[in-house]
């Protein structure tokens, strides 16, 4: 089993549940390193002086933040250190929300919460609360400090175990207002347009099945390193050209239903490209 | 208007929508500068050889992806971009999905989608047509080089884009052993417990969690630059596991003062309709 992130307590009123954190993701994302191309060797990143062009080590080195008026303030490690979140080893459960209304624009990263001391009575307060909430379908909100950083999370029933995820704060989500949605009169489609589009997503609709979508990108950067391993040369592809919009929407529409119709069964449809 | 990050099409059937995609979530963190303590003047970054220690220029970097210790295969710019797929400025929605099976944890990053040049009424026919339906649409999208599997859904009136994790990409928790304690909760505890629940239910306001960090930052900044002294943070005592039963008892008890501010708008009317049914922000006890 993985190594905990973090472990602590789960408090909700005056309840304490002792919990440890896992990540729920893992990374299979290939990393790559920086290669002088000239002699194969690794390149190495140094800090320079932008003043002196000298070596600058690492005690040297101070943090700057720039002002609106081009000012500069320096801030030391110790100051920063100063200002960080209080460790506590709590998830303090602040409210519990229903988590339908928590949209996953919200969501960040994903972790399991498991029981993280050996002894009955955490495992029975995890129990508790893991049937309280699977019954009621509210997820908790609460904050916690790990690695010097405040997180806002939420907590929900899983299968059979409690989830955790980071939260964006609301600042960081932008605002749609200024997005154009096409919310002008003329736009609206027609309740004709509109039944025959909710008729082609339904022809198109299956279940949800994640396993069945494979991360091509990481195959296809698989195969490449390993035909470059042989010595092969690799070429990018070129784009295809994107297809224009139809001039009749409904016209569209009726074509998607009717071929749709007549491909049947045949579950590998591809949509043709609009003239 | 905000700029948008990529131009493209998204077709479902024979319809191409043409978008334009806009960030939905920005970085809000206080960022500074890596600075030489001695003189302040800002530190620059410089790629060197290990072999030549010599400064290298950036079109002598390749990607390096180390089969074995020390040992790299390169691969130029063009190279790893032969892995990201064609169709680069189409998202084809192959499919299409009840919005609410997809599980949160799959949803990575968010993006909102505007209508692109003479695609209005094709965008609303689409926003429409997953709002009436309940589903979202799934597809591939080329971005910087990589492809993502993507959810096109509707939210708050606009049409948004989330890049998926994959499956293999999540843990399965199975992987993990959930203790059984010796005996299950009794009924009463779990009555209590949803009791509890209940009394710290309120409707998600988003806005009512600040991050009080960034403002600690801030200020922090603000008092340096006025050249105030600066103090040590104190240290909280550790918590202690009281008796469950007692501990859910207090806990009802004590919601009932001091927590009015979070309960529920519909069981709460009663008791604290003069209350502020707004959090205040950043408080921790």
């Amino acid at each position: 089993m993985a190594r905990s992130l973090w472990t602590g307590s789960l408090s909700f009123g005056l309840v304490n549940v002792p919990v440890a954190l896992f990540t729920a993701v893992r990374d299979l994302d290939l990393h790559f390193h920086q290669i002088h191309e000239k002699d194969g060797a690794a390149i190495e990143v140094h800090r320079f002086c932008s003043e002196e062009d000298v070596e600058v080590p690492y005690e040297e080195i101070t943090h700057g933040y720039e002002c609106d008026d081009g000012s500069q303030v320096i801030v030391t490690d110790l100051e920063l250190e100063a200002i960080e979140p209080r460790k506590t080893r709590t998830i303090d459960i602040e409210q519990f929300v229903d988590l339908a209304d928590v949209d996953p624009i919200h969501f960040d990263h994903p972790y399991f919460l498991l029981p993280a001391a050996d002894d009955d009575g955490a495992s029975r307060a995890y129990r508790l609360l893991l049937e309280v909430m699977s019954q009621s379908d509210r997820a908790a909100l609460g904050r916690f400090v790990m690695r010097a950083k405040e997180y806002l999370a939420i907590v929900r029933a899983g299968d059979g175990v409690l989830t955790l995820t980071t939260m964006l704060f609301a600042d960081e989500v932008r605002s749609t207002s200024e997005i154009d949605a096409a919310t002008q009169k003329a736009h609206k489609p027609t309740p004709k347009q509109l039944n025959a589009a909710v008729a082609v997503i339904e022809e198109l609709t299956c279940e949800w099945d994640p396993a069945q979508h494979r991360d091509r990108y990481r195959e296809r950067l698989e195969a490449v390193i390993e035909r470059k391993r042989k010595g092969e040369t690799i070429k990018a592809p070129e784009s295809g050209k994107p297809p224009s919009p139809a001039p009749d929407l409904m016209e569209a529409l009726e074509r998607t239903l009717e071929e749709l119709k007549t491909s049947g069964e045949n579950t590998n449809r591809q949509p043709q490209e609009v003239k | 208007m905000p700029r948008s990050i990529w131009n493209g099409t998204i077709t479902f059937g024979l319809i191409a929508v043409p978008i334009k995609v806009h960030s939905a979530t920005q970085d809000t963190g206080i960022h500074f500068h890596q600075v030489h303590a001695r003189d302040g003047a800002q530190i620059k970054q410089k790629r060197i050889c290990s072999k030549e220690s010599k400064e290298v220029p950036y079109k002598e970097v390749a990607k390096g992806y180390e089969v074995r210790d020390g040992e790299y295969v390169l691969l130029s710019k063009d190279e790893v971009a032969a892995a990201a797929g064609e169709r680069s400025r189409l998202i084809e929605l192959e499919q299409f999905v009840c919005a609410g099976e997809i599980d949160l944890v799959f949803y990575d990053r968010t993006y909102y989608l505007g209508a692109g040049a003479k695609g209005q009424s094709s965008y609303r026919l689409l926003h429409d047509a997953l709002v009436k339906s309940r589903r979202a649409g799934i597809g591939r999208w080329v971005f910087h080089n990589r492809e993502y599997l993507v959810a096109v859904r509707p939210l708050d009136g606009v049409l948004a884009l989330h890049t998926m994790r994959f499956a293999d990409e999540l843990v399965d928790a199975d992987e993990f052993d959930v203790p059984t304690p010796s005996r299950a909760p009794a009924s009463r505890e779990i009555d209590m417990a949803g009791q509890l629940v209940e009394s710290l239910h309120a409707s998600f306001e988003p806005h009512d969690f600040e991050d009080a960090y960034r403002a600690r930052v801030l200020d922090l900044i603000e008092r340096k630059a006025r050249g105030e002294a600066l103090t040590a943070p104190e240290v909280q005592p550790a918590a202690e596991q009281p008796d469950l039963m007692a501990a859910l008892e207090a806990s009802l008890q004590s919601s009932g003062g001091t927590r009015r501010s979070t309960r529920s708008r519909s069981r709460g009317t009663a008791r604290s309709s003069s209350g502020s049914s707004r959090r205040r922000t950043g408080g921790r006890r």
